[in-house]
């Protein structure tokens, strides 16, 4: 690797050790930063879920008689275990969804001509907008009276009644509006991959007279599989922190059933004041991430470092 | 593979694919064509909810539940909306996500810089530890800062709000620099070392110039995360600091529903992220797929 040469010293030793210095200088902000932001928040979360603390009384409740009581609690809580069923099955179903649409779309823009080139781009507006437009959009379409398809199912006489407002259909109607928002990142994932496939092998089965199936199932999918499988742990761990959809959409309901780990942490904490209890379920959340974060470190999706 | 291979791959937008690769069985005309009828297709479909949110917003309010899209496009929604508080939340949007964009640059890149060329032991663990703390989900951090913020008086100001937003982007700037640093090559800085430039002069003077295209990409898309954040603005912020996408839902939530201020809200929060997006399309695609991709 090219920049792991170290520079040609004017003066070896004490201009190494100078370079170490001010490399050391330049990064001690960021660390000394991200130590108080990241690690001491963790840190005070931690402690706090081994108190009662709620906002009736902070100093009061600040105490560890029972320092597995809000754990303990969580174990027997119906509405958190319904919220981790609830947010497995989201996440099982929009990271599903956004690998498949993703996947396909990708197979269908790796073209060289403009018009795909221009498609590619426009795909990816859905993953910047600003989440809770995204979120606007879909309360548009998904409420009756303003969605036009909503109108036009009613025209040709089929009124539907609102899917979110419906618990069979509420965390579909949240699944589907979150892979409209995200499927370009596997899209972008997927393209990126198959670009930088060599193109040898397809050649070389392509004389060898492979049908475009063949070719995809034994040289272009297997090239790009790994990229499929960080794709999906990424997504998966972003499906732990769906909010504003909820937010905007249903609000957890109708009854509990969009109501997923995360969002059950939000009104424990911010609408019941629940602390501690919530600082519990937050902790929860972290190790689940933290977690899947390790597996993505484990099947190294950022090689260019272990070189 | 040298490293300026591997840290600036092909990237996604740009064309070049597998379909040239079958040259020998040279893809008919309309073949090609068809693929991209079936593309524009697609895009129409998954176009259409975003742009019915921004034709909703110049629609008259008594057309508002007609279908036609024949009508007297209005400013009203936006008028509506600018005479009210919305003015403000956008105001402190634009300043939240600048300040927050600027410490994060500030901070981030130097140690991005001294991340790439210093190749100390255990490096490796703390890019990863930096990477690690943007998949932390924000419900973490938003119990230990809002009880902090309430303690250290950060509560509902801009300050406050643009330094959780460091939790997110100071990560980005690190992570992403370090990609671009990669590709300015060592000789120049140890030409300048020879000349008797200290290390960050040298990279002061020519490392930065030369990463330049990659520092602005990397300031638009930490505008971008901060700009489109919701949660923590919610939870933060009260009245003073309080950020447009909070702002939306506020009206949403206690002024019924009104769709055309709704619609144009929702047209003036995304009007910044698109024209960036358009910007700086093939930098954002790095941006958001970064360490993504083995290479």
């Amino acid at each position: 690797m090219a920049d792991a040469t170290v520079p040609a010293p004017p003066a070896s030793q004490g201009w190494q050790s100078a370079r170490r210095r001010a490399f050391a200088l330049g990064l001690a902000p960021s660390l000394i930063v991200l130590l108080a932001i990241t690690l001491v928040p963790a840190a005070a979360l931690l402690v706090a879920s081994f108190t009662p603390l709620s906002l009736t009384d902070p100093a009061g409740t600040f105490h560890f008689r029972d320092p597995l009581g809000n754990y303990r609690h969580l174990l027997e809580d119906a509405r958190f275990l319904g919220s981790i069923a609830t947010q497995l099955k989201l996440s099982a179903a929009s990271v599903a969804l956004q690998l498949a649409v993703g996947l396909g779309l990708a197979l269908l823009l790796n073209g060289p001509s403009r018009v795909l080139g221009a498609a590619r781009g426009a795909f990816l507006i859905p993953m910047v907008l600003p989440p809770i437009v995204v979120a606007l959009i879909w309360k548009i379409m998904f409420t009756p009276d303003v969605s036009p398809l909503h109108r036009a199912l009613d025209a040709i006489g089929w009124p539907v009644r609102s899917v979110i407002a419906n618990p069979d259909t509420a965390l579909w109607a949240i699944a589907f509006a979150d892979t409209w928002q995200w499927f370009p990142f596997t899209m972008l994932m997927v393209l990126a991959a198959l670009q930088m496939m060599p193109a040898d092998p397809i050649e070389a089965a392509s004389l060898d007279g492979a049908d475009r199936w063949q070719l995809f199932r034994y040289i272009v999918f297997p090239h790009i599989r790994p990229v499929l499988v960080v794709c999906g742990l990424f997504r998966l761990i972003d499906s732990f922190k769906a909010f504003p959809l909820i937010f905007v959409l249903t609000d957890g309901g109708p009854g509990t059933v969009t109501e997923v780990t995360n969002y059950y942490g939000f009104i424990q904490a911010f609408n019941f004041s629940y602390w501690g209890y919530a600082s519990a379920i937050a902790m929860v959340i972290l190790a689940g991430v933290f977690t899947l974060s390790w597996l993505v470190g484990r099947l190294g999706w950022n090689d260019h470092d272990k070189r | 593979m040298t490293s300026a291979d591997t840290a600036l791959p092909a990237h996604p937008l740009e064309a070049a694919p597998v379909a040239q690769h079958r040259a020998p069985r040279r893809a008919s005309f309309v073949r090609r064509h068809g693929r991209a009828i079936a593309a524009l297709a697609l895009l129409a479909v998954v176009m259409f909810p975003f742009l019915w949110l921004v034709h909703l917003a110049f629609k008259p309010a008594a057309d508002l539940f007609e279908d036609s899209l024949l009508f007297t496009p209005t400013l009203d929604g936006f008028r509506a909306l600018l005479q009210g508080n919305f003015l403000r939340s956008f105001l402190n949007s634009l300043a939240v996500s600048t300040l927050s964009t600027g410490l994060s640059l500030a901070i981030g890149v130097p140690a991005a810089y001294a991340l790439t060329r210093w190749r100390f032991p255990g490096r490796r663990h703390v890019a990863l530890w930096i990477l690690v703390t943007r998949m932390a989900p924000p419900i973490a951090f938003t119990i230990p800062f809002f009880l902090a913020y309430r303690w250290l008086g950060l509560q509902d100001t801009i300050l406050g709000l643009a330094l959780v937003y460091l939790t997110f982007n100071l990560a980005i700037v690190i992570w992403l620099m370090q990609t671009f640093f990669e590709a300015v090559p060592t000789a120049l800085e140890e030409a300048a070392y020879i000349d008797g430039c200290g290390v960050w002069q040298a990279f002061w003077r020519i490392t930065l110039p030369l990463a330049a295209p990659g520092v602005a990409a990397t300031a638009v898309l930490c505008f971008i995360f901060a700009w489109n954040d919701f949660f923590y603005a919610l939870i933060l912020t009260r009245t003073q600091a309080v950020t447009a996408p909070v702002a939306i839902v506020n009206f949403l939530q206690y002024e019924g529903w009104e769709w055309s201020k709704i619609a144009a809200g929702g047209t003036l929060v995304m009007l910044p992220v698109v024209v960036f997006t358009v910007l700086v399309r093939k930098y954002l695609v790095r941006g958001l797929t970064a360490g993504g991709v083995k290479d």
